[in-house]
Order: structure tokens, then C-alpha cells, then sequence
């Protein structure tokens, strides 16, 4: 089984909001939860960089070394995973996470927030797949159907990649080849071929 | 005549704008400012919209919480009750035969207030340790409720704990010899009564309960309420959230010094705080230089 992983190629960025868009539309995310955000800097001026984040899904993550209930775990191809039904919404995730992943909608008791949620990588939740609380507590399951995760897969300037480890790591490189570095840089077979 | 002048002026003006502006333009050539082009230069600003420095508090954060944090309360848990046991069963409590004259110590007012701080602060204690041992208890509306309680129980001690602070302020400010008091555990390492050092109305012990219940008390209920509202950089809570847990663990001990000492290691020291009043041979014995103040006879043994 592949290691599932996102990439977010920053050259190719170009701040839409589209996988934003695409996340809360398709999972129905209440307001005030952001599984995935943009983030750019020096907007407007020379060498403005755009990059979209959610939960990167780390290998030995944080979150779940330092959760009190044991409610996140991670799937055997890498996604992390958290269980709404033990969460207590402590919030430990969210201090250990270098991200700002975990998100906490505002809760019915006192005010206090809900339990955690995130980005599943479109691959649901602990629930039963396909089942109606799965949708309900964690949205799609696309990882289930074969399909990548909403954000990536409509992602107009295929910036952001999801997929296995090593594919998209080889789709990034063979562009950062041919965008032009070193001898394949912009009219080096031009101007450089003859000696 | 008029009108070619006027244009004259006008065109001056426009020209002496342009060169004004050329002089003034700040905006620099894209590629000779490397600011732009570093991407470490660039990873790192983005880094900041982030959680900030990962290494610099998340990672002692996580460090400590996945390591250290549930493991020192279990620890606490199993060893400070265990060497009450011990002590329990070598040394022994301390009884009197409670005869003589009984002298009103707390007053109603005093009881009152420490009751009631004592409630919210068991449900502190109670559900933050749920919540830290939450995983034994399977999570879910179990502990999340617990984790409700937390909340509300230190609304409640915060302004019990400021009102405990005013009331047993003067008494447990620090007296000469109170030092040596702790070097030597003020005498109760020992099984003859006689050697229980002079103390006033309060021991050092029972003050650096105070100090540390009233002070440590809002400190837990600062770093508390921002690891409850989030209302503090990331930063900030991870170190608020480290402070809370670490001072959490001080604070358990000195209640559970404190649950000893006035459940078992001292008998009828729970029935003083219930009725107010506690007898003359007790007072000679344990709190020696207040029964002088009190009754003004010498309380040499």
C-alpha cells in the first residue's frame, strides 16, 4: 500500500481558494472550520507565493502522541484519522500540531468548543464507509470510491497533489525539470549547445 | 501671447512631475532583490502564517505531554499516597484527648469559604484528572463531560480563592523559623507529640498549601482560561499549557498532603473544620505560639 501525501507546489499557487472552496462545499463543513486555507505572502509585491495547507498527515504525528483519548490514529497508508465519538475537543492537538490543522467548531454545552475536526484526506472517518454518520461527522469517503481527495483533484493549476508518496514526489520533479534549472534552464539548448 | 504661456507653465510643471517621480520610484527591479527570490527566505515567512517555529515550543510540547505528563500523575498518584501509608503505619496519627477549654479558630465565615473552595476545587482536581487519565476511561461524553465541568469549577474557585487569600492573609504570612520547620517536617516524622516544632495559628506546610492553592490557583485559572478560549498566540498556549499541566502536578500533591493530614494523620482535625472549634491540649501541642497568643499561658511541654 502507498503512503498517501499532499504537495503543494508554491510556484504554481495562485491563491483561487478553489480547494478551499471545493472541502467546505464538499463536506459540508460548518462556518468558522477551515480543513484546508491559503496562505499567501508579500501579496502584491514582486515574489508573491501562495500555498494551500490542510493536515499534512504526518509520519509520527504530533497530535496523536499528545491526545489524552487516544482519539487520533493513523491508517496504514498514512492518512490520519480522528475519532469523533472519544474527542473531547481538548484542544492538545491543535498546541502540538505545526500546522494549525485541528479545527473546533463552537459547541452546544456552555459555549465550549466541539470535538476536533479536520481534513481526512477524503477518506472519512472510523465510521462504517458510506454510512450516513460517516457523511455526517467526517463528509465524503473519495478515497474509498478510487478517487483523490476533492481539493487536489480540482485544483485548476494542479498545484496542490495528493496521492501516493512517491508518484506525486517523481510529478513534481520531472516539473521543477522542465520549468527550468541549471541545464534545462530557459535557452540554454540555444545558446549554450555549441561550444 | 497669454495662451502659449500658460501652456509653457503647464508642460514645465508635467515635466518637473515626471522627474520627480523617476527620482522617487521605489519600486525595485524584480530580480536584484534576493529577498524575493530566496525560497528558505520564503518557506520561513510562510512557516510564521503557520503555528510558528515548530521546534521551539511544539516539539518540548509534545515531548512532554506524549512522555512525561500522564506518567508523572500516575507516579504521584501511586507514591504520595503509598508513603502515607507507611507513615501511617510506622508513625502513626496524632491523637488528643481533646479535654480542657475549645477556642473558635475558624469562624463561620472561614468555614464557609473553605468548603466551598474546597468543592470546586475537588471537581478541578477530579476532572482534570480525568481528562489527563481520559483514554483509561474510553473518552467520549464521559470525559468531554468532565472536561465541561473543568470550566465552570475554576469560575467558581477564582473569586472563593481571591476572598481565601484576603481572609488568611496576615496568619500565613512566612514567620521566622519556618525554614528549619521543613528541614526537620515540623516534628511529625516522630512519634512523640512533644517534638511537633512551635508553630503559630498556621504551619509551614499548611501555608505553602495556602500560597500555592491561592496563587498557583490563578495561574492555573490564567493559563486555563486561554487553553479554553484559544484567545493566545500558538506559542502561548503550548507554554500555558505546559505551565498548567506542570503546576497542576505541585498542586496535587500539596491537596493530597493536605487530605492526609486532615483525614488521618490527624485526628478530629476534619471535626475542627466542620464546627470551628478546636481544643486546648491539640492548640498547646500543634500550634504552640497561637495558644500562647490565645490564652496567654506558656505552651512549654
Amino acid at each position: 500500500m502507498g503512503r498517501m501525501r499532499f504537495l503543494c507546489d508554491v510556484d504554481r499557487c495562485i491563491d483561487c481558494g478553489g480547494c478551499v472552496v471545493a472541502c467546505k462545499e464538499g463536506h459540508q463543513i460548518p462556518v468558522g472550520v477551515n480543513r484546508r486555507r491559503v496562505i499567501t505572502i508579500n501579496e502584491g509585491k514582486p515574489g508573491e507565493k501562495s500555498i494551500s495547507v490542510a493536515c499534512m498527515h504526518c509520519s509520527d504525528a504530533p497530535c496523536i502522541a499528545v491526545c489524552p483519548v487516544d482519539a487520533l490514529y493513523q491508517r496504514e497508508d498514512g492518512i490520519v484519522l480522528v475519532n469523533k465519538d472519544v474527542c473531547i475537543g481538548c484542544g492538545y492537538c491543535f498546541f502540538a500540531c505545526p500546522f494549525g490543522a485541528p479545527q473546533f467548531p463552537k459547541g452546544n454545552s456552555f459555549g465550549a468548543r466541539g470535538v476536533m475536526d479536520k481534513c481526512t484526506f477524503c477518506a472519512g472517518g472510523p465510521a462504517e464507509n458510506f454510512s450516513d454518520k460517516e457523511k455526517r461527522l467526517y463528509g465524503q469517503n473519495r478515497i474509498a470510491e478510487g478517487k483523490a481527495p476533492l481539493c487536489a483533484s480540482m485544483c485548476a493549476t494542479k498545484a496542490l497533489l495528493a496521492g501516493d508518496a512517491d508518484k506525486i514526489a517523481n510529478i513534481y520533479r520531472e516539473r521543477g525539470f522542465k520549468r527550468g534549472s541549471g541545464a534545462n534552464a530557459w535557452g540554454w539548448d540555444k545558446a549554450y549547445n555549441k561550444k | 501671447m497669454r495662451r502659449i504661456l500658460f501652456v509653457t507653465l503647464i508642460m514645465f510643471l508635467l515635466l518637473m512631475a515626471a522627474v520627480y517621480s523617476a527620482e522617487n520610484d521605489t519600486v525595485q527591479p524584480i530580480f536584484s532583490n534576493s529577498k524575493y527570490n530566496n525560497s528558505i527566505e520564503n518557506y520561513k515567512i510562510i512557516t510564521e502564517h503557520f503555528t510558528g517555529e515548530w521546534q521551539k515550543y511544539g516539539e518540548p510540547f509534545t515531548i512532554l505531554q506524549k512522555e512525561y505528563v500522564r506518567k508523572i500523575y500516575f507516579w504521584i498518584l501511586i507514591a504520595i499516597p503509598g508513603i502515607f501509608v507507611l507513615h501511617y503505619l510506622v508513625i502513626g496519627p496524632k491523637k488528643f484527648p481533646h479535654e480542657g477549654n475549645k477556642y473558635l479558630v475558624f469562624t463561620v465565615f472561614n468555614r464557609a469559604v473553605h468548603w466551598l473552595t474546597a468543592i470546586s476545587f475537588l471537581t478541578l482536581t477530579v476532572s482534570g484528572l480525568i481528562m489527563i487519565f481520559g483514554k483509561y476511561f474510553g473518552g467520549g461524553s464521559l470525559v468531554r463531560t468532565f472536561r465541561f465541568i473543568h470550566f465552570p469549577s475554576a469560575v467558581i474557585f477564582v473569586p472563593l480563592g481571591l476572598v481565601m487569600l484576603l481572609m488568611w492573609l496576615r496568619e500565613m504570612i512566612i514567620a521566622p523559623g519556618d525554614i528549619t520547620w521543613f528541614f526537620k517536617f515540623g516534628g511529625y516524622l516522630s512519634k512523640k507529640t512533644e517534638n511537633i516544632m512551635p508553630v503559630g495559628k498556621f504551619n509551614p506546610g499548611q501555608k505553602s498549601w495556602f500560597w500555592l492553592g491561592t496563587l498557583g490557583g490563578f495561574v492555573m485559572a490564567y493559563t486555563g482560561y486561554y487553553m479554553y478560549s484559544f484567545a493566545a498566540s500558538t506559542d502561548n498556549l503550548r507554554i500555558y499549557a505546559i505551565i498548567h499541566n506542570f503546576l497542576g502536578m505541585a498542586m496535587l500533591i500539596m491537596f493530597l498532603v493536605h487530605l492526609y493530614m486532615s483525614l488521618f494523620a490527624i485526628k478530629g482535625s476534619l471535626k475542627s473544620m466542620l464546627t470551628g472549634y478546636k481544643y486546648e491540649d491539640e492548640i498547646r501541642i500543634m500550634h504552640c505560639r497561637f495558644y500562647s497568643k490565645l490564652s496567654g499561658k506558656d505552651c512549654s511541654k
